[in-house]
């Protein structure tokens, strides 16, 4: 799927859709359209971290047909707006990375959950790395996930009585046990 | 010799003034009677070429267009009532009702993005597409007389001329001479910089700036930072070709 070209949307092509728009209604529905194209751009691509940085040149933020970018303030922007409705996450204090949840948190804890149910995974324990890198999930939606993301997934299982963490002695060795 | 005029002289001159007078009066309700007969005969050729071509009325633009001008000629208004035989004959009432709802959704679902101006051309391929492939098509003379229905509800809707564009308008209120010059300057590129628009105007630094901002305000125009050279543009949305609002669906 990923190797399928991503269609952009007619806005990608007009110029100004990249620069911050400074009335106040205009700016609103840019910023949906942008958190729109964010989530479904990074969804095709299985992107998982962006950086606001705009010499970065994904070309998300890069339109090299119309010679057009996003700058760091708008990306920042729009990125803010996304980890406003829960889409997103900084990664760092200084807000530079974030983590683009185009699955909310509770949809990839469903999702996790339901994979180890299938895979036959309930009450034995497995390493957290195995559930993003190992030989089971490989093809699977969990195939590439960021630790950060599948941590908090799994607290989340964890809170609802899904699965229990066991702390290793470093992320490497992380484990987990589910519960149906 | 010259005969002065006797009394039965002008006697006879005011009979025949009268006998005139009487077939004079005499023809003209000939001619009347005859119009009305003619008008009679008429109108009910109308019905009937409207019963027999119902389908070529309802179904063919083109058709319906000359249809409705020569409605027009003769002062027959088929559209003026929802009642009536022209309703029943051909579904009037209801097509241009109906067109009419699915030019303000058109309207309302594009004013974010272009302020409630729109090209009647991206209107048109819109509406056409709301309606799909099986539904009669629909043309821009339609559409205009659609939105002169809608007029009468107020609201503002109004097709207006800005320079070789057609725009509709569905918000409120007038575009002053000096936004539609900005418009008609901004036409074929779909820009235009401060400094273009003074060159081409002669307008003052302020009168130009306010006319731009007041653009951005009202949601028509698009601020652009991003050009290589580092000019700032203007972009308007409304004034993009149809093909382009058809692929933001």
């Amino acid at each position: 799927m990923a190797s399928e070209d991503f269609s952009f949307p007619f806005f990608y092509s007009y110029p100004p859709y990249f620069t911050l728009q400074p009335v106040q209604e205009t700016r609103e529905k840019q910023s949906g359209l942008w958190r729109d194209l964010i989530l479904k751009y990074c969804k095709h691509y299985k992107v998982y971290k962006l950086s606001i940085d705009s010499t970065d040149e994904l070309p998300l933020f890069v339109n090299k047909a119309i010679d057009r970018r996003l700058s760091s303030e708008a990306r920042a922007a729009f990125v803010s707006d996304l980890v406003k409705q829960g889409n997103a996450q900084w990664l760092d204090k200084l807000q530079r990375q974030v983590l683009i949840l185009w699955k909310r948190l509770d949809e990839w804890a469903a999702t996790i959950h339901s994979w180890a149910r299938e895979s036959g995974l309930e009450d034995m324990v497995t390493t957290v790395e195995e559930l993003s890198s190992g030989d089971d999930t490989r093809g699977t939606e969990l195939d590439g996930l960021p630790h950060e993301l599948l941590i908090q997934a799994l607290r989340l299982l964890e809170a609802r009585g899904k699965a229990k963490l066991f702390k290793g002695t470093s992320a490497d060795d992380e484990g987990v046990k589910f519960f149906a | 010799m010259k005969r002065r005029p006797g009394i039965q002289g002008l006697q006879r001159g005011a009979q025949t003034r009268d006998h005139y007078k009487q077939l004079g009066e005499a023809v003209q309700q000939t001619k009347l009677e005859h119009m009305k007969a003619q008008m009679a005969v008429f109108k009910k050729s109308l019905e009937e070429f409207a019963i027999k071509h119902r389908n070529d009325v309802r179904q063919d633009p083109v058709f319906r267009a000359q249809f409705h001008t020569m409605c027009a000629n003769v002062g027959v208004d088929p559209l003026a009532s929802n009642k009536g035989m022209w309703a029943q004959l051909l579904g009037f009432g209801d097509f241009y009702y109906e067109l009419g709802v699915q030019i303000v959704e058109a309207c309302l679902a594009t004013r974010a993005q272009n302020g409630g101006l729109m090209d009647l051309e991206a209107l048109q391929r819109y509406v056409q597409r709301r309606r799909g492939s099986l539904a009669e098509p629909v043309s821009e003379d339609d559409i205009i007389r659609a939105i002169d229905k809608l007029k009468k509800l107020g609201g503002g809707y109004a097709v207006f001329q800005v320079g070789k564009q057609r725009l509709v308008r569905s918000v409120p209120g007038e575009l002053n001479t000096d936004k539609n010059t900005v418009l008609e300057l901004a036409q074929g590129k779909g820009y235009v910089s401060q400094q273009g628009v003074q060159e081409a105007t002669r307008w003052s630094d302020t009168r130009t700036k306010e006319t731009l901002w007041s653009l951005l305000k009202e949601g028509l125009a698009m601020l652009d930072d991003g050009a290589p050279d580092r000019q700032r543009l203007f972009w308007f949305p409304c004034l993009e070709s149809a093909s382009s609002t058809a692929q933001q669906q």
